[in-house]
């Protein structure tokens, strides 16, 4: 059974996702939640501590998915962390939507942010290394290829809902991970290719 | 905020390559590293021998196992030497009853296993 404390956490999420951080007032919450205002202010006493409450959640949440970084040694393990990587951003839009707002207000959580944002970075880089020396992913055709395609691959997997909601298209994981796959796809080895067969690929991609 | 446990960008990465480096060493063996287990399936059919020969002053005893069913797949091993024969001729006996599947010596070779012709 989730804590009174757990379950305005859930709500503000909800209402942030819903309305922008912005936007939302303690009230709001409060009626979210089904508990008085007064109660409200006993767990956190200001939408600030609400925020950061939440973004703890959101940075645990976070880092749990970094840390499942190559827990099996073929392609399957990237596609099982995109797939939590789409739940993630999928279920708190808010993030990107209100990623400016929270430089503007929030400067401590943005810096956090932005160190989480950079590890991931640095593990799409170091994914596509380990890919190479396993040999389902071809050299490098030439220098900064691969950092290349290790940042267009960040920003695909950050930046892909909110072009989806902004070309009014559709929000589906498997549309995701396809786009993410779609880069990759000229890069791989034919072993490459046979794992990738292995996993749910799209159908024009086998 | 909570207190969250950071790492240096830089120790992050040599942590990455670290882990790469793990999936890469710790993958598993290809089935034919353990093919001498089953190329050496028949020795559990083979017949012992000891055998005692004189070397360098010594007496070494040597194994000979031999298939049963085709005496001419035979393997030679050198076990260990003696400076007495009759102690080397005991210890021979208990070696070979240790390394046979049966101790009473009921697998044996025979000449008319070995198809020679009569010529």
């Amino acid at each position: 059974m989730p804590t009174t404390k757990q379950r305005i956490l859930e709500s503000a999420m909800h209402l942030f996702n819903q309305y922008g951080v912005a936007n939302v007032r303690l009230q709001q919450i409060a009626d979210e939640t089904g508990i008085s205002v007064g109660n409200l202010a006993y767990h956190f006493k200001n939408k600030e501590a609400i925020v950061t409450g939440v973004y703890d959640v959101l940075f645990e949440a976070f880092s749990e998915i970094l840390s499942s970084y190559l827990q099996a040694p073929n392609l399957a393990d990237l596609d099982a962390q995109l797939s939590q990587y789409y739940q993630f951003f999928a279920q708190h839009r808010f993030y990107l939507t209100d990623l400016f707002e929270m430089e503007r207000h929030y400067p401590q959580v943005f810096e956090k942010w932005r160190g989480l944002v950079s590890r991931m970075l640095l593990q799409i880089g170091r994914r596509l290394d380990y890919y190479v020396k396993r040999g389902v992913l071809k050299p490098e055709p030439s220098p900064g290829i691969y950092d290349a395609l290790a940042n267009n691959l960040w920003m695909i997997i950050t930046f892909w809902i909110p072009q989806q909601m902004l070309k009014g298209g559709s929000i589906d994981e498997q549309v995701f991970k396809d786009a993410i796959w779609m880069q990759l796809n000229p890069y791989l080895t034919a072993r490459g290719h046979d794992e990738l067969a292995a996993i749910s690929t799209p159908s024009n991609m086998l | 905020m909570k207190a969250y446990f950071d790492i240096h960008p830089e120790a992050y990465k040599v942590m990455l390559d670290g882990i790469n480096n793990l999936m890469l060493t710790e993958r598993c063996a290809p089935p034919d590293d353990l093919a001498f287990i089953k190329d050496n399936l028949w020795l559990s059919d083979s017949a012992v021998i000891e055998h005692i020969y004189p070397l360098k002053g010594q007496w070494e005893v040597r194994l000979l196992f031999a298939h049963v069913y085709n005496p001419l797949q035979f393997l030679c091993r050198r076990i260990h030497a003696y400076a007495c024969p009759r102690k080397a001729a005991t210890h021979a006996g208990y070696m070979r009853r240790v390394a046979a599947k049966d101790q009473r010596g009921t697998l044996a070779v025979k000449i008319e296993t070995l198809k020679l012709p009569p010529n």
